[in-house]
């Protein structure tokens, strides 16, 4: 197990950045170490320097008062003490007088280093002492000194305590990161694993998330959001497929007979005419839908705000109403506009005209003589706007409902009338890329189709 | 008219020019870009038919560098590009018109028939004349047989298209256009309702029908040939 973790554990992000925190960590601690280490061991010197000095100076003063013997007597008693110095105290030819340290007949006077037999004590190792020599003048010198090993000891006390501190820190720091890193690969191996699944096939899938709302969480949470909106893309380009395949079907098989029969059946120069009439008029439709198919996936592959210019919303409501009054005369409707004066959205002016256009044509097209027919445009001082077309025509039933911005989809009464189910998609298609919110609501009698655009200078928001 | 063609599609080149021959005009053919380009410069063509989508040159290069060495030649773009910006590039490149695949041969027939004889738009009358019909552009008045017409902005701009085009064909698709600015196409009878109530008021005031319905292709309206004294 562990020799599959590890080499993959040195190749997680998590784990390379706390060990890199480490090694940083690691180094200053080490040049704290040096620094302290230095300072301290220069202190020292200095410190038993100017004691051992002044020690000199007393025991030199000692004997210049009270003589030889007087000093012998000093060393002797500062020997048998608790003063951590070593003396010591010998004539011209070398002779030990008094003190700790062995007698040497070529000690000059000034610093120097002298060995202390220490059989008592560290086995056979002599100590080590510094000392400052005098001539005290009359053949007789003298020796202060320290066991050099007090500043060794405590030098070594500091390094010690610093390895120990840096070393245990790495080790926490690598075992930490490990455990981290070991954390972090299980989540990214759910996502990762999640993914290979979705790429196998298995489209519902989704990361799961644990609630702590943790940045691998945000991730996991997008991720998702984003594999709901690819399978609501990919469900609706199945659905066009097979809307498609199946609805034009139908006009390509009557097209299909028409020439059928005009090759079994007719008998003059008018039959044929006749049939080829119908077989012309029902390319035409399969034209038109062909196109309307072709609007809306431009429409909706475009991005939004592409080529959008500020569209002058009044204007393009009062052409369209004044292009369809005449028309809903003849046809006994009673188009009522009532239109806000100079509303601007950020927009594509020929989709919006035809998405209108759309909606009044369906009023228009789906309801009885003697039906009113309302188109209202409202402004928001914010710069957003409400575009709404309503009639008062029969109720549209609560199964069409959900469906009506489908497809080719044609409620059950409208399958009669000629249309190719493709209007309100397109109406649809258009809101979309504007940001505007389609709403139909079954107004009992009637429909109301709005279109609420967001506030202007804003960006429509990415579903 | 002399009329160059420049389209890959064999098929279509070939539907396109039979139609045109029938109509009596001469058309000469390219099937690449360079072709076309290298036909069009001889010059001599009252209007250019040109395909969006070439082999060798497209068509917006082959049309921006014509305007570039002085060909003024209206064009016709055939699209099957039928966006917003598809046709603003193409009107932007030296292009006069544009027209979307699938199209009616009529369709096709109108518009060049209106390009090859578009006065240029500086010397614009400000009266328009059609037997006893007479049209004010400054005043917006329109007179029939001296007498008033009352028409509404939008019968006046259709009526204004139609004079302007007297006696050529121009197409349903082509006073949406022009008139309401739908480049698209309504189910219902936008202009059908409004020839018919133009029709009616021109009539109130006596006098020959002036707009006719070409079935299948649009409208025309006829200046009547001068009564005989």
């Amino acid at each position: 197990m562990n020799g599959i973790v590890l080499p993959r554990l040195l190749r997680v992000a998590s784990f390379r950045f706390a060990a890199l925190y480490v090694a940083v960590f690691a180094g200053s601690a080490l040049m704290l170490g040096v620094t302290v280490f230095l300072a301290a061991g220069s202190a020292l010197q200095q410190q038993m320097t100017a004691r051992i000095e002044a020690e000199a100076a007393f025991l030199r003063e000692e004997f210049q008062a009270d003589g030889l013997a007087h000093l012998i007597d000093v060393v002797r008693e500062r020997g048998q003490g608790a003063s951590a110095l070593d003396y010591l105290v010998e004539d011209q030819a070398g002779v030990h007088l008094a003190g700790e340290m062995p007698a040497k007949a070529d000690l000059k006077p000034g610093w120097a280093t002298i060995d202390v037999p220490q059989a008592s004590e560290d086995g056979n190792r002599p100590e080590r002492v510094r000392a400052l020599v005098s001539d005290l003048g009359g053949g007789v010198r003298f020796a202060v000194g320290s066991d050099l090993r007090q500043i060794g000891d405590l030098k070594k006390a500091i390094a010690t305590a610093f390895a120990s501190t840096v070393g245990l820190a790495g080790v926490l720091g690598i075992i930490g990161g490990a455990l981290l890193s070991r954390a972090f690969l299980r989540r990214v191996d759910t996502i990762a694993r999640t993914a290979e699944a979705i790429i196998g096939g298995d489209l519902g899938r989704r990361v799961p998330m644990r609630g702590t709302g943790d940045d691998l969480d945000r991730l996991a949470g997008t991720l998702n959001r984003m594999l709901d909106r690819i399978a609501v893309l990919m469900d609706s380009l199945r659905q066009v497929s097979t809307d498609v395949a199946h609805d034009l079907r139908t006009p390509l098989s009557r097209l299909y007979q028409r020439l059928e029969d005009a090759r079994a059946h007719a008998r003059s120069m008018a039959d044929y005419e006749a049939s080829v009439d119908s077989a012309l008029g029902e390319a035409q439709g399969l034209l038109e839908t062909f196109s309307a198919l072709l609007r809306i996936a431009q429409v909706e592959g475009a991005s939004p705000r592409a080529g959008f210019i500020d569209v002058n919303l009044t204007a393009v409501t009062e052409t369209v109403s004044d292009a369809y009054r005449l028309d809903a005369e003849e046809a006994d409707h009673q188009l009522i506009a009532t239109i806000a004066e100079g509303v601007v959205v950020s927009g594509d002016q020929e989709l919006l005209t035809q998405a209108l256009s759309n909606l009044v044509e369906n009023a228009l097209r789906h309801t009885p003589p003697g039906t009113r027919i309302g188109i209202r445009l409202e402004g928001s001082p914010k710069g957003g706007a409400l575009l709404l077309v309503e009639d008062d025509g029969p109720a549209v039933t609560e199964a069409d409902m959900p469906r009506l911005t489908d497809r080719f989809y044609r409620g059950e009464r409208s399958r009669t009338t000629p249309g190719n189910g493709l209007g309100l998609s397109l109406v649809s298609a258009v809101a979309d890329l504007h940001g505007a919110k389609l709403s139909l609501m079954a107004m009992k009698p009637g429909l109301r189709v709005s279109l609420t655009f967001p506030l202007a200078k804003r960006r429509p928001p990415h579903t | 008219m002399k009329v160059l063609l420049i389209e890959d599609d064999q098929e279509t080149s070939a539907y396109v020019a039979r139609g045109l021959r029938e109509q009596g005009h001469v058309v000469d053919l390219a099937a690449t870009g360079r072709d076309g380009l290298f036909l069009a410069t001889d010059g001599g063509h009252d209007v250019l038919i040109v395909d969006r989508m070439l082999p060798g040159l497209d068509g917006i290069s082959l049309v921006q560098t014509l305007r570039q060495t002085g060909v003024k030649a209206p064009v016709l773009f055939l699209t099957a590009l039928g966006g917003v910006g598809d046709r603003v590039r193409g009107l932007e490149a030296g292009g006069d018109d544009y027209l979307v695949k699938p199209f009616a041969f009529a369709e096709l027939l109108a518009r060049i028939n209106a390009l090859a004889r578009r006065p240029p738009l500086t010397d614009r009358p400000t009266m328009l004349r059609a037997g006893d019909l007479e049209m004010d552009l400054l005043k917006r008045t329109v007179l029939r047989g001296g007498k008033p017409v009352e028409l509404q902005l939008r019968e006046f701009q259709l009526l204004e298209f139609l004079m302007r085009n007297a006696d050529r064909v121009v197409t349903r698709t082509m006073l949406l256009e022009s008139i309401w600015d739908f480049h698209f196409d309504p189910k219902t009878n936008i202009v059908e309702t409004h020839i018919s109530r133009l029709r009616s008021k021109l009539s109130q005031r006596g006098g020959a029908e002036l707009i006719y319905t070409i079935r299948g292709a649009g409208y025309v309206l006829r200046i009547p040939a001068p009564a005989e004294p």
